[in-house]
């Protein structure tokens, strides 16, 4: 067996390691450690599963069960960069989160880590039905995250989120079932990803319109697709700040990857259509999203809007031809990195201020120096300012809705795209700048460590694409197809 | 064969009369009934649509929706949330019993005819489950939407659980492992879930998750 195939396993039994880790050994420096040695062991592992998928070699470790494909390796690569940083950024930040009480910091290093392997199962596995049950645990395993804070409000938006994902996983369980029904009536046993892409010409459309539509509602859902988005806000901005760029940056693409996954299952059903379902579902999470950023008195919600915004734009994205399927890949990994660095900045800012609320707060430059610098790249970069990552992949998203001559879709998204841009710098742009409401503070060092770290792909994929991720988008994107 | 194919048409209406049920009893405990019952039925449509194939698969199925939906998940809910069980309080909804059950039988109708155009003649196993599935699936997000109590609508979300493997047992059948997840999964759902709610129940007094509205874009706080 190839290396590559065993690091398959070695990326999720890393933070599982770590969990065991943070239940025997009662000291917290230790599940710090522990924590942090295994997300860039798991890390290394993805990047090195990807190297080998852009060759072409590996990517299968138990056949028909466990096996990666390019979007798999994609997801795999910013889920462990994600990681890393998460877990770099927590060293620092959950002391003052759980201040004088070592059980509670260690619970949530237990936590943090099972959340991470639940989410690394999720594109390893070949089997849909698994992936549903992984996407199941993604939640299960993150509701005490959420909920972390035990305030009224943290567990108003657990509770949303549960009831509200966990009813869209099980409406999408019957999207599943539906499409093995497909494979069952074309006698077909095996029930993997290629399996039901194979038999799908075959299939009953009326059977594979059907689940789309479930399918599309269930994980549009946990996605935070409008109007099932209500409970994204809530979740994504009470959590602790790494846990909020775990759900923002990777969780919602992890389940955008099963409806991604089984795009080609549907494109291939004849008189379906999922690319107009695509562009109007897309378009109008990209909408709503934009007005309602203008809205907001909290900037972690702000931010977490722009989440349902860049999902709705992904959606959009398999409306949009064949450069469609590359610049929604390409969206999917700029985001993923620029979201969590957006948070990741936002936290920073509660840290020295103690406040959520956007007018509570001016001067940041003065007094936090540090956090002000990477709020406002963040914010730049997630509003799509260059010359960051996100500049450029949504120009790939223009240039291909050009392509396809969609030019009312094309206009409607740059007028969406610039009220949230300024809904952003405007919010943002007060919390920096003008005279200083709180007095200065020094961040914690691995904070801004794990900021310095999550900067780098921002600032460096806005001025090329390195051949390697060039290779595995391009391959990516041919799985859409 | 004729038998055992008309006692599962028999078996599938009790499961969604066993649902209405379900969706509009006002006391915890015999919401909570409803769903042994409505998991009881689903187990009996399993065992006989095993038989009726002659599937090993399906009766591995049985077994596993046995102890996970009629032992081990009423055994959690009434070990976590004991109190909040046997708490004699009217479950509040935000549409009243009669309107509910009109616009059930509503949806039940929608179901069939949604279903009806994938069923010919190759697919006569699933007559009856995969309508009756699919309704099931719609009452429960509808109670879900209108119910405002924890206990209530955590057993709606396994009420859809059901429906959805009512119909998923007539039209597919997965490897023993893979069933045995899906089983173990349910009942971690459960367990996390009833955990969140004995929090919330602590911090609030009550189980009432309709007060909870801190969160919005209203007024800065």
């Amino acid at each position: 067996m190839r290396l590559s195939a065993m690091l398959l396993g070695v990326i999720p039994a890393a933070p599982l390691v770590s969990a065991a880790l943070c239940l025997v050994v009662k000291n917290v420096r230790v599940a710090k450690l522990s924590t942090l040695a295994t997300a860039l062991l798991a890390f290394a592992a993805s990047l090195a599963v990807a190297s080998d998928v852009t060759r072409h070699v590996g990517g299968v470790l138990l056949p028909g069960w466990i096996g990666v494909n390019a979007l798999a390796a994609l997801i795999l690569v910013l889920q462990g960069f994600v990681g890393l940083t998460a877990a770099a950024y927590s060293w620092g930040y959950i002391p003052h989160l759980a201040p004088g009480d070592p059980a509670r910091q260690r619970r949530y290093f237990l936590n943090l880590n099972l959340f991470q392997a639940s989410l690394f199962v999720v594109p390893l596995l070949l089997q849909p039905v698994l992936t549903w049950v992984a996407i199941e645990l993604t939640t299960v395993l993150s509701i005490f995250l959420v909920s972390f804070a035990n305030t009224r409000e943290a567990l108003e938006a657990a509770w949303k989120y549960a009831v509200i994902t966990i009813m869209g996983a099980t409406v999408a369980a019957f999207g599943i079932f539906l499409l093995l029904w497909g494979l069952t009536r074309n006698h077909v046993t095996v029930q993997t990803w290629s399996a039901l892409i194979r038999t799908a010409p075959h299939m009953p459309a009326g059977v594979v319109a059907l689940a789309f539509v479930l399918i599309l509602i269930g994980f549009g859902a946990k996605v935070g697709l409008v109007p099932m988005h209500t409970w994204l806000p809530d979740a994504h901005s009470q959590a602790p700040t790494p846990v909020c760029a775990l759900l923002s940056g990777v969780e919602v693409s992890t389940v955008l990857y099963v409806i991604l996954r089984l795009w080609p299952v549907f494109t291939a059903v004849p008189g379906l259509s999922p690319q107009s379902w695509a562009l109007v579902v897309g378009l109008v999470s990209v909408g709503t999203a934009a007005f309602l950023l203008l809205q907001v008195h909290d900037y972690k919600r702000l931010f977490a809007f722009s989440t349902v915004e860049h999902m709705g734009m992904l959606l959009l994205c398999l409306g949009l031809g064949p450069l469609g399927a590359l610049a929604c890949v390409y969206q999917l990994t700029t985001h993923g990195l620029t979201k969590s660095l957006a948070f990741y900045g936002s936290g920073s800012v509660l840290l020295a201020t103690g406040t959520r609320t956007i007018g509570d707060v001016r001067g940041l430059l003065r007094s936090a120096p540090v956090a002000a610098a990477a709020l406002f790249v963040g914010a730049l970069a997630i509003a799509g300012a260059p010359p960051f990552a996100v500049f450029l992949s949504e120009l790939t998203i223009f240039r291909a809705a050009a392509t396809a001559q969609d030019y009312l879709v094309l206009a409607l998204l740059l007028v969406f795209l610039a009220i949230a841009f300024l809904g952003i710098l405007r919010r943002t742009g007060g919390m920096i700048f003008g005279h200083p409401t709180h007095g200065p503070v020094r961040l914690p060092r691995s904070v801004a460590a794990a900021m310095l770290v999550g900067i780098v792909p921002v600032v460096v994929l806005g001025i090329y694409l390195p051949l390697p991720l060039y290779h595995l988008l391009g391959m990516a994107a041919a799985t859409l197809r | 064969m004729a038998a055992l194919a008309s006692l599962n048409t028999v078996v599938g209406a009790l499961f969604i009369l066993m649902t209405f049920l379900l969706m509009v009893s006002r006391q915890i405990q015999s919401v909570l009934r409803a769903f042994v019952g409505q998991s009881l039925l689903l187990v009996l449509s399993t065992v006989l649509l095993a038989l009726l194939h002659h599937s090993t698969e399906l009766a591995v199925v049985a077994l596993i929706t046995v102890a996970a939906k009629v032992i081990v998940i009423p055994g959690v809910l009434t070990r976590t949330l004991g109190q909040e069980l046997r708490a004699r309080r009217e479950i509040e909804s935000a549409v009243n019993v009669p309107v509910s059950l009109l616009l059930m039988l509503g949806l039940t109708v929608l179901a069939f005819f949604l279903v009806a155009p994938l069923l010919g003649p190759p697919a006569a196993r699933a007559a009856v489950n995969l309508p009756l599935g699919l309704a099931a699936l719609l009452i429960g997000v509808y109670t879900l939407a209108i119910r405002r109590e924890a206990v209530a609508q955590v057993l709606s979300l396994m009420a859809i659980d059901n429906g959805v493997f009512f119909a998923g047992v007539a039209i597919t059948t997965s490897s023993a492992i893979v069933e045995a997840a899906a089983g173990l999964e349910g009942v971690m759902v459960v367990l996390v879930v009833a955990i969140l709610t004995r929090t919330i129940a602590q911090h609030l007094g009550s189980t009432e998750v309709s007060s909870l509205q801190q969160l919005g874009e209203g007024v800065p706080r």
